[in-house]
């Protein structure tokens, strides 16, 4: 799929229009950590605001080996997300989540403060159930439903990537293309106890490049390789005296994204892997208008937990309130 | 509070747009197919194509001084890719080794080291790294990066006359392939 003025507009319009939830913060090398931005059954809107802290630890080579950062550095980004999920009808809801990122990194005899805009999401969903599916206990078969989201997500351009007036990997904050995703999310309460699965495969849409790092060069097509991104979690809620919650969640993540494509041709150089693990506690008050949450993402510095990319660790702190 | 319901999303597009002053945003969002290349003058000295590239002295990771021309005198052409030990790098100078390095058996390929700041600091991370064999040059005035306009990825090939025959981010290595192919 080329992109041309024409699309583009498209893409921009169909935007505003349809968006959808998954939220993903830009990083150093395109990755960052995901969470799911959705609205409970019954609300009309959410505000959600969180803080990334992202510190980088080495990253794997293409062998799957992970590599140290030399001695002395000390690479870090720091995300403000802001978001919005609103309802658009009983089974509809529609959010955006815009990234706000600054870059700070020591890395050798290099020292970088950069800061922009990161690349915003846009998500609608389809919740195809009517019902709340979480139960305290097994009575008849239907109490077993989970439940069940389709959604898309669709990626603008808007951070600063390697094709704008940057010097090296350390000053992006966006990875420059337009991405749509399709997402399935399952999950399924039966208290004290929840388990899910998140399920997103996007594909970007190819795009014209005429200058990298900053330097102009003979124009040329490029498009990134497919990207899939697959979560399970467990978590356990404890309901405290006051009828407020906390909810603790332990999360495996997989995520992969084939090799680029230059002029139609496949770049050996490219494509990632990253397996990472995230444990998060949330508290929500006994109306479930305030949720306060604290996660903690964490990739293994250890040979084959990934390939091609950043090793890091995320804390997340945000809050979120819903707008009945 | 419907007001505030209304309005809060394009307020928060608003605001962040403001913030950042939209600058870059645009580039990525309407991608341009021109050609905006600098035109030189072929031959004269310099770092982009068809000029003549500037002799140049550096030192190597094992204290040894190198120059373009003594370089030159040893092989068909110089390849200079600068890195900065990052993913991307070593994802290009794995594919240099195990891919062009046997290819182009005449060609000298030296990596510029241009962010550790120091010829032990650059050899600690060029073995850390795992390219012992390759000669690295240790950039640490940044003088070989401000000449040749390098930054992470940037791969210059000088041919055997010292005309500058490419300087471009590496990518996929295929035009560093086609342009060594290329020459005499």
């Amino acid at each position: 799929m080329k992109l041309t003025p024409i699309t583009t507009t498209f893409l921009i319009a169909g935007a505003v229009f349809f968006p959808g939830t998954p939220a993903y913060s830009a990083s150093c090398c395109g990755g960052g950590s995901s969470s799911s931005l959705l609205l409970p059954k019954a609300s009309h809107a959410m505000i959600d605001t969180s803080i990334d802290i992202e510190q980088y630890d080495g990253f794997w080579n293409k062998e799957g080996d992970h590599i140290n950062d030399p001695p002395g550095s000390d690479l870090n980004q720091y995300r403000l997300n802001l978001a919005y999920a609103h309802r658009l009808a009983s089974r509809w809801q529609a959010s955006v989540i815009m990234p706000y990122i600054w870059n700070d990194n020591q890395y050798s005899g290099l020292d970088t403060q950069t800061n922009g805009l990161g690349d915003t999401k846009i998500n609608l969903w389809y919740e195809a159930f009517d019902d709340v599916t979480c139960v305290w206990k097994i009575k008849k078969l239907s109490d077993l439903k989970p439940s069940a989201y389709f959604g898309a997500t669709l990626t603008l351009p808007s951070g600063v990537s390697p094709f704008d007036d940057v010097d090296n990997n350390f000053d992006i904050t966006g990875r420059g293309f337009y991405r749509l995703d399709g997402n399935i999310l399952i999950e399924k309460t039966i208290y004290p106890w929840s388990t899910a699965l998140l399920i997103s495969y996007g594909k970007y849409f190819e795009r014209s490049v005429n200058r990298e790092y900053g330097k102009y060069v003979e124009p040329y097509d490029m498009n990134l390789g497919d990207r899939l991104l697959a979560t399970l979690s467990l978590g356990y809620t404890q309901f405290l005296d006051s009828m407020d919650t906390v909810t603790y969640t332990l999360a495996f993540s997989h995520l992969q994204e084939e090799k680029a494509e230059i002029n139609g041709r496949t770049d050996p150089t490219s494509g990632f892997e990253k397996r990472s693990f995230a444990l998060t506690a949330a508290y929500a008050t006994m109306d479930r208008d305030w949720v306060y949450k604290a996660t903690w993402g964490h990739a293994i510095d250890k040979d084959g937990w990934g390939e091609n990319f950043p090793t890091t660790d995320v804390l997340t702190l945000g809050v979120s309130y819903v707008l009945r | 509070m419907y007001c505030v319901k209304k309005w809060l999303p394009a307020c928060l597009l608003v605001t962040l747009f403001n913030t950042t002053g939209c600058q870059g945003v645009t580039d990525d969002l309407t991608p341009s197919d021109s050609d905006k290349r600098p035109t030189v003058v072929s031959g004269s000295t310099g770092s982009q194509p068809t000029q003549s590239a500037p002799d140049f002295t550096a030192v190597d990771t094992l204290n040894n001084s190198r120059t373009l021309s003594s370089e030159l005198a040893l092989a068909d052409s110089v390849v200079l890719y600068f890195t900065m030990w990052c993913p991307i790098c070593d994802s290009h100078m794995s594919h240099i080794r195990s891919q062009l390095i046997p290819e182009f058996p005449n060609v000298r390929f030296l990596v510029i080291d241009y962010v550790t700041g120091s010829v032990p600091a650059s050899r600690a991370a060029q073995l850390a790294n795992g390219y012992a064999s390759f000669t690295v040059l240790a950039d640490s005035n940044q003088a070989l990066h401000d000449t040749f306009k390098g930054s992470m990825g940037i791969t210059v090939v000088i041919d055997g006359a010292g005309i500058v025959r490419m300087n471009e981010y590496y990518k996929d290595g295929r035009k560093l392939r086609e342009t060594l192919a290329a020459l005499p």
